[in-house]
C-alpha cells in the first residue's frame, strides 16, 4: 500500500490550485440542486394540479420549508429518535447483528492464525466484519422503518400531532445513528481485544534431546534462505501461531573505543581481536511483520512477547524523484531493463553518474521525536546482468545532500554526506537506521570545499526543511530499481489507539451516509426498493474510482456499444473502426452513456475515501486532514440527503 | 376568554391570520373534492365530491355512510393526511395541511395504529413528547389518562399483548393526551364489546360536556343516534343529508305517548280518543327494551352481586 500525499483540509476546502476547492463545488451543487428541485417539483405539481395551480403549490412548499427547519423542537426529535432506536432494539435487529459478529469472531480465529502476516489478516477481518455488519444493519433498519410506519399506518398517529416533517426525517437519522454508534463502539472494543489476544504469542528455541540448543552454520546454498549480514550460526524457534523465526548469532565487530551494542542482553560472548572487539549476539529474524526480543543469561534464552504489531506508521515520502542516466543527465524515468511493468525505474551500477535523487520536504527533527537514528524503509528491486551467483547481494549506496531554498542557491552552503553502503535485501522491506549525525563535507555555492566533519541531518543538511537522498548502485553491471514510494523515512509513530479509533470513525462516517440514504430513499420508495437502491449506491460508491477510470471519452475499445460491436465483429481494441456514419452515431451514443456514468460517479458518495481499513491493515497513520476531509464529504451528503427526504415526505400523502 | 384570544395565547404556535375566522366554526370545508389517481395520473376513484360542511364549536358531529362512501377520506383530508384535489378544508380557520393546527386536535384512527412494541406508558409518553409537553405535565396527563381508560393494571405491558378493546382504550388515551379542543374519531366503537361501546359513548358525551367538539364517523347507526347532535350522510362521495339528529329522525305525522302503570282497559279508551280526533291508531303496545340495555343491566347486576345470577328457569325450579 502506498500512502499518497494528501492536501491539507483548508487547501482542499478553499484552495484554487487544481480547480476550485470542495467548498465552492458544494455551493455550486447546492444552487444546482435547488434549481433542479424547483423545476422537478413544478413539473410534478403541474402534472397533478395543472400549470397555473402548480406555481402556488411549489411556492407553498418552499414557504413552509423555512418554519419547518427553524421551529424544530429538540424534544420531538429526541422522541422520534428514541422511538426509532427502541424499535430496532425491540425487534432484535441489534441482537442478531451482534450475535453474527460474536460467532464470526469465535470461529474466525481458527482460520486466521498461521497466516503470513497475522496482524494484517486480523485487522482486515475485524474491519471488514464490522463494516459489513454495521452497514447492513443500519441499511435494514433505516430502509424498513418509515415504509413500515406508512404500511402499518402508525404514521397516522404521528403525523396528526404537531410534528414537522423535518423532525420525522431528522429524528430517524439521529436515532439510527445513536444506535449504530453504540454498536460500533462495542464492536470496536471487542475487535481490539480479539486482535490483541490473537496476536499475542511467544516461542521456545528448539533444543536437542539433551536440552542443548543446536546451532548450525549459516549456509544459504543448502538451506536456501538468506540470513542477516554477519550471521555465523542459526537455528529456528518452535512453531507457534503458525510460524517460526530464525534465531541467529551475529558477529558484531566494533572498535575498542566504540560504544558497545545497545541491547547487551542479547550478547552471549565477547572477545578481543587486535584493535577490535567481537560481540556475538543473538538476533531473532522478522517474520510476518513482527519479531521478539531475546535475552540471554546463564545459558538460558528468554523470548519476549511479539514486537512490531500495533504500529501507526507515518511515512515521509519524497515529493519528487529524479533519475540521472550514465552521463549524468536528468531523466523523468530510470533506465529500462525491459520490464513490462514500468512502475520502477533503474539505476545502473559501477562508476557511472547514474543515480536516483529523492527530494524530501518538511524534514524536521520534531517529526522524528528528536531521535538519534532515523528509520529509512526501502523496497528495492534488483536486476542482475551477470549470470551465476544470485546469492551475493547487490550493494546500495546512500548519500544525503542539502537542497538550497529557492532564491538561496547563490549564497547557501551545501552539505554532502559520505556514501553509506549496505547490502540490499530483495523482495522485502528493509529498515535502515540512519544516524542523525553523519560524516560529510561542506561546499560553498561555487563548489569549493570549505570543510569536513560530522554534521547534523536536521540542523545542517536540512536546515530549511528540505533534503535530497541520492541512491546509487555500487556493484558494477548490476541495476537497482525503485519508484517514488519505495523509499521513505518513518517519522515517529503515532498512538495506535488513536489510529484504530480513526479507522472506526471511517466506518462511522460510512454508516451515517448509509442511514441518510436509507431514510431519504424510504420517503418515496418501498422498503425492498430502498434497500436495493441503497446497496447499489454503496457498491457504486466503493468502486466509483474504478468506474470513473472506464468512463473517460478516449477509453481503449470505446464505450458499451462500440465494445459490443468489436466483440461481435471480432475486432481487437486497437484496431480502428471504419469511419462511417454508423461508427459516428455509435460513438455519439457511447459518449452519452459515458457522460451518464460519469455524472453518476460524481453524485454518489465515494466510499473509498471514507474507508481507512487499508491504513489500519498495513499499519499506517490516518492523517487528521484525511479524516476531516472524509467528515466534510459525509456532512455534505447527509445534509443533502436529509433535505431530499424532507421535501419528498412533505409533498407526499401519508394516507392512501 | 374567547376562542380567538385562546388562539392568541398559545403564542407563536397557532397564530390566527385568517381575517374571516369565526372562532365558533371549528371545521369548514368548501367544495372539498378528492380523486384518487394511479401512478400515471389516471383517475381511479372519485372518493369525495364537492363537500361543503361546517362543524361548530361544542357539537358532536357524525359522518354516516356505508363502506367506501368517503367518511374516512373526509377525516383524513381534515387531518392533512391526504391533500385535496380541489376545494379546501379549514380547521380552526387554518388550512388542513398546516402542522400547527394539530396542537388542538386529537385523533383516534380506525384501528388504533400504535407502536406494538411500546408499553401503554411509553406510548403516551411518546405522543406527549410530540406535543412538546414538559416532563411533569406529561407525567400527570399520562397517569390521569391511563386511569381514565382503566388500564392502570396493564400500563407496563407491551401493546402487542393487548386485546382489541384495550388497544382501543389506549388509542383514545393518546388522542386525548393534549387535552384537545377538537376530537376526530374514526369508527370509535368498532371492535368494542357492548360495555366498552357504552363507555366510549359516555366518554364522547363527557367531551361534549367539557365544551369540546367531536367529529366521528361510523356505520353503526345506533351509536351515532345515541351521541350525535348533527349528522351528515354520505353516499359514494356525495353529501345526501345534513342536519340535527332530532330533526332528521322526527316523524312529524305520528305521535307517541309513553306512560307507566296504565291498566290494559285504558288502551281501548286511548284508542277511542285518537279516533275521535281523526287519527289512525298504528299501535298501542308495551315498549321493548334494547338488547344493549338488557346486557348492560345483567353486567351491572353481576358486578354488584358476584356469583351465579338467578334466571327465570331457576325461579321456576325453586317453586
Amino acid at each position: 500500500m502506498v500512502v499518497e500525499t494528501f492536501p491539507e483540509i483548508m487547501t482542499w476546502l478553499f484552495g484554487w490550485q487544481d480547480g476550485p476547492g470542495a467548498f465552492y463545488i458544494f455551493l455550486l451543487l447546492v444552487v444546482a440542486a435547488c434549481l433542479f428541485g424547483l423545476f422537478f417539483g413544478y413539473l410534478v405539481a403541474a402534472f397533478r394540479h395543472g400549470p397555473g395551480e402548480a406555481f402556488y403549490v411549489v411556492a407553498k412548499v418552499v414557504a413552509n420549508a423555512g418554519p419547518d427547519w427553524i421551529r424544530i423542537s429538540p424534544r420531538r426529535i429526541f422522541a422520534i429518535a428514541r422511538l426509532a432506536a427502541k424499535e430496532a432494539v425491540r425487534r432484535r435487529v441489534i441482537l442478531i447483528a451482534f450475535i453474527i459478529f460474536a460467532v464470526a469472531l469465535l470461529f474466525g480465529g481458527w482460520f486466521i492464525s498461521g497466516a503470513d502476516n497475522p496482524e494484517r489478516v486480523y485487522i482486515n477481518f475485524v474491519m471488514w466484519g464490522t463494516q459489513l455488519l454495521i452497514l447492513m444493519m443500519v441499511m435494514l433498519i433505516s430502509a424498513f422503518s418509515l415504509p413500515d410506519d406508512i404500511k402499518n399506518r402508525t404514521i397516522y398517529t404521528v403525523a396528526t400531532k404537531p410534528v414537522r416533517t423535518s423532525e420525522i426525517v431528522l429524528g430517524r437519522v439521529l436515532g439510527f445513528a445513536a444506535l449504530g454508534t453504540g454498536l460500533l463502539l462495542l464492536m470496536g472494543v471487542i475487535s481490539l481485544l480479539f486482535v490483541w489476544r490473537g496476536l499475542s504469542h511467544s516461542h521456545e528455541i528448539s533444543r536437542a534431546e539433551n536440552g542443548e540448543v543446536v546451532m548450525s552454520e549459516v549456509d544459504p546454498f543448502t538451506t536456501g534462505h538468506r540470513a542477516s549480514e554477519n550471521a555465523v550460526t542459526e537455528t529456528t524457534t518452535s512453531l507457534d501461531s503458525g510460524h517460526r523465526h530464525w534465531v541467529e548469532i551475529i558477529e558484531d565487530v566494533r572498535d575498542k573505543d566504540a560504544p558497545p551494542p545497545v541491547n547487551m542482553d542479547s550478547v552471549i560472548s565477547q572477545e578481543t581481536r587486535g584493535e577490535k572487539i567481537v560481540y556475538r549476539r543473538l538476533n531473532v529474524t522478522h517474520e510476518g511483520g513482527h519479531t521478539h526480543k531475546i535475552s540471554y543469561s546463564d545459558g538460558g534464552y528468554d523470548m519476549s512477547d511479539a514486537r512490531g504489531f500495533f504500529r501507526a506508521r507515518v511515512p515521509l515520502y519524497a515529493d519528487q524523484l529524479v533519475f540521472y542516466d550514465r552521463q549524468g543527465s536528468p531523466r523523468r524515468k530510470g533506465i529500462s531493463v525491459g520490464d513490462q511493468w514500468g512502475y520502477r525505474g533503474y539505476v545502473s551500477g559501477g562508476v557511472t553518474l547514474s543515480r536516483a535523487e529523492f527530494y524530501f520536504s518538511d524534514f524536521t527533527a520534531n517529526r522524528f521525536d528528536n531521535a538519534d537514528k532515523l528509520p529509512l524503509e526501502l523496497t528495492l528491486g534488483v536486476f542482475r546482468s551477470t549470470m551465476g551467483d544470485i546469492y551475493t547481494r547487490v550493494r546500495v549506496g546512500l548519500q544525503f545532500e542539502s537542497v538550497p531554498a529557492e532564491g538561496d542557491e547563490e549564497t547557501g552552503n551545501r552539505f554532502r554526506s559520505e556514501l553509506l553502503e549496505f547490502e540490499s535485501q530483495e523482495f522485502d522491506v528493509q529498515v535502515k537506521a540512519i544516524p542523525r549525525k553523519l560524516p560529510g563535507q561542506v561546499f560553498a555555492p561555487n563548489g569549493e570545499l570549505i570543510g569536513s566533519g560530522i554534521y547534523d541531518l536536521f540542523d545542517d543538511f536540512a536546515a530549511n526543511g528540505n533534503i535530497k537522498l541520492i541512491v546509487r548502485c555500487v556493484d558494477e553491471n548490476q541495476y537497482l530499481g525503485m519508484a517514488r514510494a519505495d523509499i521513505y523515512f518513518r517519522a515517529a509513530d503515532q498512538a495506535y489507539w488513536w489510529n484504530f479509533t480513526k479507522g472506526y470513525m471511517g466506518i462511522w462516517l460510512q454508516m451515517m451516509i448509509v442511514i441518510s440514504l436509507g431514510v431519504s430513499f424510504s420517503t418515496f420508495l418501498s422498503a425492498p426498493v430502498t434497500m436495493l437502491a441503497t446497496i447499489c449506491t454503496i457498491i457504486f460508491g466503493f468502486f466509483s474510482d474504478a468506474i470513473s477510470k472506464f468512463a473517460v471519452p478516449d477509453v481503449e475499445g470505446g464505450g458499451p456499444i462500440e465494445s459490443l460491436v468489436r466483440l461481435i465483429t471480432q475486432k481487437n481494441m486497437g484496431q480502428p473502426l471504419p469511419d462511417t456514419l454508423g461508427t459516428q452515431i455509435m460513438e455519439r451514443i457511447d459518449m452519452v452513456f459515458i457522460g451518464m456514468v460519469r455524472s453518476v460517479t460524481d453524485i454518489v458518495p465515494n466510499f473509498s475515501r471514507l474507508d481507512f481499513s487499508d491504513f489500519l491493515t498495513y499499519g499506517y497513520f490516518v492523517s487528521n486532514d484525511r479524516l476531516l476531509v472524509a467528515a466534510c464529504i459525509t456532512g455534505a451528503f447527509c445534509v443533502g440527503l436529509v433535505f431530499l427526504g424532507y421535501f419528498s415526505l412533505k409533498t407526499r400523502e401519508l394516507a392512501g | 376568554m374567547t376562542e380567538a384570544a385562546a388562539a392568541e395565547q398559545t403564542g407563536d404556535r397557532l397564530v390566527q391570520t385568517n381575517p374571516d375566522y369565526d372562532p365558533d366554526v371549528i371545521i369548514e370545508t368548501q367544495n372539498l373534492t378528492k380523486v384518487y389517481r394511479d401512478f400515471w395520473g389516471r383517475q381511479k376513484v372519485r372518493a369525495l365530491k364537492a363537500l361543503d360542511l361546517e362543524v361548530r364549536k361544542g357539537e358532536i358531529f357524525g359522518l354516516l355512510g356505508p363502506n367506501g362512501s368517503g367518511k374516512s377520506t373526509t377525516i383524513k383530508l381534515l387531518l392533512g393526511l391526504l391533500f385535496p384535489t380541489s376545494g379546501r378544508a379549514l380547521v380552526f380557520g387554518k388550512d388542513s395541511t398546516e402542522t400547527t393546527k394539530n396542537e388542538r386536535i386529537g385523533y383516534l384512527p380506525e384501528e388504533s395504529y400504535l407502536y406494538k412494541f411500546l408499553t401503554a406508558e411509553e406510548t403516551l409518553d411518546f405522543y406527549g413528547r410530540l406535543f412538546d409537553m414538559p416532563s411533569d405535565v406529561r407525567q400527570q396527563r399520562i397517569d390521569s389518562l391511563i386511569e381514565k381508560v382503566g388500564l392502570t393494571w396493564a400500563k407496563r405491558r407491551q401493546l402487542k399483548e393487548y386485546s382489541k378493546g384495550m388497544t382501543r382504550r389506549i388509542g383514545l388515551a393518546q388522542a386525548l393526551i393534549n387535552d384537545p379542543d377538537l376530537v376526530l374519531l374514526d369508527e370509535p366503537t368498532s371492535g368494542l364489546d357492548p360495555l366498552g361501546t357504552r363507555e366510549m359513548k359516555d366518554m364522547i358525551l363527557e367531551l361534549k360536556s367539557q365544551n369540546k367538539t367531536v367529529v366521528m364517523c361510523s356505520h353503526l347507526l345506533a351509536d351515532v343516534q345515541d351521541v350525535c347532535d348533527r349528522i351528515a350522510i354520505l353516499y359514494q362521495g356525495e353529501l345526501k343529508e345534513l342536519g340535527a339528529v332530532d330533526d332528521l329522525l322526527q316523524v312529524s305525522d305520528e305521535t307517541s305517548v309513553r306512560a307507566r302503570g296504565l291498566p290494559q282497559e285504558a288502551h281501548e279508551e286511548i284508542a277511542q280518543v285518537i279516533r275521535k280526533h281523526g287519527g289512525d291508531v298504528v299501535a298501542i303496545e308495551n315498549p321493548r327494551t334494547t338488547l344493549e340495555e338488557l346486557f348492560l343491566n345483567i353486567v351491572r347486576e353481576s358486578e354488584e352481586r358476584p356469583g351465579r345470577r338467578a334466571t327465570s328457569e331457576d325461579r321456576e325450579q325453586g317453586s
